[in-house]
């Protein structure tokens, strides 16, 4: 066994162990390991985590072992005899991947655990608190560095079942229950799909280590429905998790959690499948029907979720469907097949969630702040267009110069192009009426922009193997010109609202779209009929009057 | 992406006025004034200061508004028994109490009767039997989706969408009120046929008339209620959405404070009205429409039971104010004790409940040292102007300001361009991130920046908590200044006037030391959207200090102190006059412009801030026990404090104004060897000098308005923190920038103070009992403010506050009752 994969495998098992001792009753002789002793196990495990992914990442730039190594444990032989894998041995993977996700995970972890202590203070069942988030941090580093797909699904389902735990930390509020049960039966119906997938997979390939699917893979992929099948329900198992519309109405109504917890499920859980997608890069250039949904559903949600986000009145409510628009442009990329970009996507989005979630509440000085500055003109929509035919072969020429890589691969194009309107709003600002100094900086700063993205672009292309295929097929060709079609309609109706923002057309789409388009009703009219929240005490109680207000997708 | 706002030039507040309409009744206009005037104004996060939530209901003896608002709302003013029961096993309240309070309010019933009644249930709290409320008594909520749940978030989003200036990007168009936008919402709902399976509401809705005061008398008369029902009916449709109609109430408030007028809440109304109307036409049969009826009818009877059974209640409420100003009362009229004769210096701090212990910790052992208590707006009707954009009020909320604050230096020009380029980055980076289109490539490109950010804030290493209008490079460069509405100078002789009235305010008129500070304060916390509830509530929620310097600065004019001279006030030229600020969350003493201190003073000046070092650390020490820091190392407990000034993760910064309890309005002398525990507000006041007694008149009708405000919001959240206060800070969700928080992902705008606040995780920090004021003041002075001023007479002769009167210099004390004047035993 390599020092990497021991360090990164000691990581799971430190939070499971901190976890296992929080277990402990609290009474008799354990009755001095009290809760401020217990949240010092939780902090001292939070703080060794990130070390040892340090150390690890520091063992596997000195020595880059075999990227696969098994380890013999004793839950695994009993995993092997039931699926027949040889050897009885749990597979852990120690490459780059693994280690920026660990590296991800035990940052995340520990920023929370050192915020909730504070924030907690005072708070009754912190102990229950405190067992769940070590449970979902042992079950994602676990999942993160898992080899074996059965591992990593019985990790995201753990995970899954004690996040429902900190969903449902305050279980008096019947306004937090019908949204925890609402993702607890979505993520039930993902676990069966998920599963159904690795049967079949299984029968495809007759293993579920991911290295020897790869290597399959690599030898000539079996054309099979069955295989095809297999995608579509790990598209739709990854869609349902990863809070796509129309089952995105959960992501937007569990703020009934303390805000840490948010920052959790937003940073470190919603994003795992875009995860398991980056490590399955090697199959799913071959599953078309996967594909496809991935990068219709992604579109249409990073679309239609980003202009919901824009009517909404409450910070965290908008965040959670910012969360959501990221998650599906996310699975866009993976769908396109531009795996580099989605892990730097997932890493940068999981940071910056966090942060905005935890520091929420300074957006009262923000706002404040904000009246200090004239409000912007829009920008007319023949100046945007304009501006966007400026921008898109910039963009292209700055990367070729670069010596990027954008225009080599379809992703890449869709990547430049999507750049490129996100340029757009910044050079639109460009103007000859003001002052050289001004325009210089604004055009400095795109630029930087721009060569940052690229860098980036470049940086997470090393840490990934190269696999996509090259031969662009005609479902490639389809799905390129679908995500470019639903970015670019976007765009050009975000164009038109922002320049007549009272016109008959935005007076029209708003209350739609300010309902979050009533996708979410059904689901909850379903949650109340398959799994409701207790009896009320009272109907007149307060609580009972606000009970199930934000029980819409438009909360 | 630039805003999609639509409305960009004018604020809400002034957006929609109301408009006469025809034919209106006049019961149904009574009413429908009566019901919005019975809703205490909520001010926005950005200044929130506090209120008497029950302000609507002063007209009446409290029982009687408690009994009233309980039937319909169901909240109660009273803890409930489990707490009483504990405080009388803990001694805090003693038989004797007890049997004072019997006395005096409820001769007909014995301590035993009392103490039965421990035990007994509470029955349980209805509210009024609107038609939302009532048809859902009748469905099973378990399997069903309460109407309540769907009105609320429907009326809830639509009032957010009309109130939000800063959080969403794209909003409707509220030129036309909140009523056509709810209409305009309403329309296309599909929900309430997804949710509820009701179809047609929109439909409906459209055929109801567009005008607010129009659909409210039009759905009054539709569904046949009497004239008699209206003023409870509307009222309770109002309390059924509290947090918004106080919102607008605030709307309404700051707008007439300032001549205008805002119709929003009449437009809520109208709106949850139209729900109502709704149901009744769409969902109600005819038999359920003839039992609703019987349903309010019975419920007239409901607030005379109410009274009946919290008769026992305020038995215990009274002995436990009864409790607290046994211990007082002995104590003020003590009268022998020390006096500072000719300070060496005079600190004149907020009235503020959190300055009694600094105070008292400045001045214990050091009799060179005296302090004053005053309102920490110094007396200046101001408006403080930041270098770019609108101005702010920084003045009590009664009143509206007519001066302004602005900031002068040498670098003034340096700041603003420095200010200017600093925003203007930050929005642009704020809405690149967030634009619906550019927020992808954007997040994938600066998102990992946020590893610094987060690992800064988890360190507490930034200094988040600063005013954010005074943050840019240039701030230290700068002085407030005082000048006039439209930023031009004051006149000499306005000047000297203000100056005047400000000394002889806090009865500072002679004696003066050589040094003398003003102390605004402030509380420095991070990431916490109710901040400025911590802040100086004088100064409309903002930090002090602009006032205490602009005061300094005025104060130390040659040409003002000549002016005075004239005024009858001498000022020597020896003395200099400071302005700084009292960090509430660390204790600090900060003093500002020190560089215009004379030469002479350098060795005053460096003598006092070692005595203040001194307090700080004192007071310090005295706050650490309930902070949870009982246990730190005193060396280590200022780095402590400040750690946790600046945690973004805490949620209880500092304990603020809980426990108040009592306003002192007197002399310091009298105060000054007495432990005050942090639970008075303090006022100078020196009858003797107080011609006309003008200053009393001031003082009852400004001050001791204010502190009743302060000690009625604390109260409220307490006894129904479901109610009027805003619940558990960890769930909170901030609204539209600086409108409010939901607690959670919706429901109503909560009001008033979280739990965090008021609660330790074990027990309740705060008492809630009603302000005790002490007035040392000749009885006939008092009696003749309380028959001027209705408004003062209300929460006297109704019990919303205690007075007290002290005789000047004397030991006496007498407590005015609806009886008149009773002299207190063991004074």
């Amino acid at each position: 066994m390599s020092t990497t994969v021991s360090l990164l495998l000691s990581i799971p098992l430190l939070f499971g162990f901190a976890g296992l001792s929080l277990l402990l009753p609290t009474t008799g002789v354990l009755a001095h390991f009290d809760l401020p002793r217990r949240w010092r196990v939780a902090q001292l495990a939070a703080h060794a985590a990130p070390v040892l992914t340090a150390l690890a990442a520091l063992a596997h730039g000195l020595q880059p072992g075999p990227q696969v190594v098994h380890v013999a444990l004793p839950g695994a032989a009993l995993l092997s005899e039931i699926f027949g894998a040889a050897p009885a041995t749990l597979s852990v993977r120690g490459d780059a991947l693994s280690l920026i996700m660990l590296a991800l995970v035990t940052f995340v972890a520990l920023v929370i655990t050192r915020y909730s202590q504070r924030y907690l203070a005072g708070e009754p069942g912190q102990l229950r608190y405190l067992r769940a988030l070590l449970i979902i941090v042992t079950a994602v580093s676990l999942l993160v560095i898992a080899n074996h797909l059965l591992v990593l699904a019985a990790a995201w389902s753990v995970s899954s079942i004690a996040l429902h735990q900190l969903l449902t930390f305050y279980p008096d509020r019947p306004q937090a229950l019908v949204p925890a049960h609402k993702k607890f039966l979505m993520s039930r119906v993902a676990d069966t799909a998920l599963f159904a997938a690795l049967l079949l997979l299984y029968r495809c390939f007759g293993t579920l280590e991911l290295d020897a699917i790869a290597s399959r893979v690599h030898q000539g992929i079996p054309d099979s429905p069955s295989l095809e099948a297999a995608g579509a329900l790990l598209a739709v198992a990854v869609m349902l998790r990863s809070a796509q519309l129309p089952f995105h109405g959960w992501l937007i109504q569990v703020m009934e959690t303390p805000t840490p917890v948010s920052a959790l499920l937003h940073a470190g859980i919603v994003n795992i499948g875009g995860f398991v997608l980056i490590r399955l890069s090697d199959l799913l250039p071959h599953l078309e029907v996967a594909q496809t949904l991935l990068v219709l559903g992604g579109a249409l949600t990073a679309t239609l979720a980003a202009l919901v986000m824009s009517t909404r009145v409450s910070i965290k409510v908008a965040l959670a469907w910012s969360t959501c628009a990221q998650m599906g442009f996310m699975l866009v990329e993976c769908g396109l097949g531009a795996f580099e970009l989605a892990l730097l996507h997932l890493v940068a989005h999981s940071l910056y969630k966090a942060h905005a979630f935890l520091g929420s509440g300074r957006v009262v000085q923000s706002s404040v702040a904000a009246r200090m500055r004239p409000r912007e003109d829009a920008a007319s929509p023949a100046r945007a267009f304009a501006t966007l035919g400026f921008a898109l072969p910039t963009v292209f020429a700055v990367d070729a110069l670069a010596g990027g890589g954008l225009g080599s691969s379809p992703a890449g194009w869709a990547a430049g192009f999507i750049a490129a309107l996100a340029l757009t709003p910044l050079l639109a600002r460009v103007r000859l009426r003001q002052s050289l100094r001004a325009n210089t900086a604004l055009l400095g700063a795109g630029a930087a922009a721009l060569m940052l993205y690229l860098g980036l672009h470049a940086g997470f292309g090393l840490a990934l193997p190269a696999s996509a295929p090259n031969a662009l097929g005609i479902g490639g060709v389809l799905r390129l010109l679908l995500a470019i079609g639903v970015f670019a309609a976007s765009f050009a109706l975000h164009t038109c609202l922002v320049a007549a923002p009272a016109g008959r057309l935005s007076q029209r789409l708003f209350p739609m779209v300010f309902a979050g388009f009533y996708l979410d009703e059904i689901f909850t009219r379903l949650t109340f009929a398959l799994w409701p929240p207790r009896q009320l005490e009272s109907a007149n109680h307060p609580a009972a009057i606000s009970a199930t207000t934000i029980v819409r997708s438009d909360a | 992406m630039t805003s999609l706002t639509t409305d960009t030039s004018s604020t809400s507040s002034s957006v929609h006025e109301p408009k006469p309409e025809l034919s209106q009744s006049p019961a149904v206009i009574a009413a429908m004034d009566a019901a919005c005037a019975r809703i205490a104004p909520a001010w926005p996060l950005d200044r929130l200061i506090a209120v008497n939530p029950y302000w609507g209901f002063v007209d009446r003896p409290i029982e009687d508004a408690a009994a009233h608002l309980s039937a319909l709302s169901g909240t109660r003013l009273t803890m409930d028994r489990n707490w009483f029961r504990a405080r009388i096993a803990a001694g805090e309240i003693a038989e004797r109490h007890l049997h004072m309070a019997l006395h005096e309010c409820a001769p007909e019933l014995s301590a035993e009767d009392i103490i039965a009644a421990l035990d007994e249930a509470a029955p349980k709290a209805r509210s009024y039997p609107t038609m939302v409320q009532w048809l859902d008594a009748e469905r099973d909520l378990t399997r069903e989706f309460p109407f309540a749940g769907l009105v609320m978030h429907q009326l809830s989003q639509a009032c957010a969408a009309y109130a939000d200036d800063a959080q969403a990007s794209w909003s409707m168009p509220r030129d036309r009120g909140l009523y056509a936008a709810f209409r305009a919402l309403l329309a296309d709902d599909e929900s309430p046929r997804l949710l509820v399976g009701v179809d047609g509401l929109g439909a409906a809705a459209k055929k109801l008339p567009e005008a607010p005061r129009a659909s409210i008398e039009h759905a009054l008369s539709v569904m046949k209620l009497e004239p008699t029902e209206y003023e409870d009916y509307l009222t309770a449709l109002l309390l059924s959405i509290l947090g918004w109609a106080s919102a607008f109430a605030f709307v309404r408030w700051d707008a007439r404070l300032t001549g205008r007028d805002d119709d929003a809440i009449v437009h809520l109304l109208a709106a949850r009205l139209t729900w109502e109307l709704l149901l009744h036409q769409r969902v109600a049969d005819e038999s359920q429409r003839l039992e609703w009826r019987a349903a309010r009818r019975e419920w007239s009877t409901r607030p005379a039971v109410e009274r009946r059974y919290a008769r026992v209640d305020w038995v215990l409420q009274r002995a436990l104010e009864l409790a607290y100003q046994d211990l007082l009362i002995p104590d003020l009229g003590r009268q022998e004790r020390s006096s500072s004769a000719n300070p060496s210096a005079q600190l004149v701090f907020c009235i503020d409940v959190r300055s009694e212990v600094i105070r008292r910790c400045i001045e214990r052992g050091r009799p060179q040292l005296q302090t004053l208590g005053f309102a920490g707006f110094f007396g200046l009707p101001v408006a403080y102007q930041p270098l770019r954009g609108t101005a702010r009020a920084q003045l009590p909320g009664l009143l509206a300001p007519s001066l302004q604050v602005v900031d002068r230096g040498e670098r003034h020009g340096a700041a603003v361009s420095s200010a200017s380029r600093e925003s203007t980055v930050a929005g642009t980076v704020a809405q690149l991130a967030r634009g619906p289109i550019s927020t992808f490539s954007w997040v994938e490109t600066l998102g990992l920046g946020a590893v610094a950010s987060l690992l800064r804030d988890t360190c507490a290493l930034a200094d988040s908590g600063s005013d954010p209008l005074r943050r840019h490079a240039h701030a230290h460069d700068l002085r407030p200044v005082l000048v006039g509405a439209d930023g031009t100078e004051l006149s000499a002789e306005r000047r000297a006037e203000l100056a005047a009235g400000v000394l002889r305010g806090m009865s500072l008129t002679g004696g003066f030391a050589r040094l003398v500070a003003m102390f605004g304060h402030t509380a420095t916390c991070d990431n916490n959207p109710l901040a400025a509830g911590l802040q100086c509530g004088a100064c409309g929620g903002q930090s002090g200090e602009v006032n205490a310097r602009a005061l300094a600065a005025l104060l130390n004019e040659p040409a003002v102190r000549e002016a005075l001279v004239r005024e009858g006030i001498y000022v020597p030229e020896s003395t200099h006059f400071l302005g700084g600020v009292h960090d509430t969350t660390t204790d600090e003493l900060r003093l500002f412009d020190l560089a215009t201190l004379p030469r002479s003073h350098r060795s005053d000046l460096a003598e006092l801030e070692q005595q203040l070092a001194r307090a700080t650390q004192q007071a310090r020490e005295e706050r650490a026990a309930r902070l949870g820091l009982g246990n730190a190392r005193r060396e280590s407990l200022g780095a402590r404090l400040r750690h946790r000034s600046r945690d973004w993760s805490e949620v209880r910064p500092e304990w603020g104004l809980a426990r108040n309890a009592a306003l002192v309005v007197a002399p310091r002398a009298r105060t000054r060897d007495l432990d005050l525990e942090g639970r008075a507000f303090l006022h100078e006041y020196r009858a003797e000098q107080d011609t006309g007694f003008k200053v009393l008149e001031q003082i009852m009708c400004a001050p001791m308005v204010v502190a009743h405000f302060i000690n009625m919001q604390y109260y409220a959240s307490t006894v129904d923190n479901r109610r009027y206060g805003s619940g558990n800070k960890v769930l909170h969700n901030v609204v539209g920038g600086t409108v409010g928080v939901f607690e959670g992902a919706g429901g109503d705008l909560r009001i008033g103070l979280p739990r965090q606040s008021l609660h330790d995780g074990d027990d309740w920090v705060h008492v809630p009992q009603r302000l005790s004021v002490f007035l040392e003041a000749p009885v006939d002075a008092i009696d003749a403010v309380i028959a001027k001023h209705g408004l003062v007479r209300n929460l006297v002769d109704h019990e919303w506050l205690f007075l007290f009167a002290i005789e000047p210099g004397g030991s006496a004390i007498h407590r005015r009752t609806p009886r008149g004047w009773e002299s207190c035993a063991g004074a």
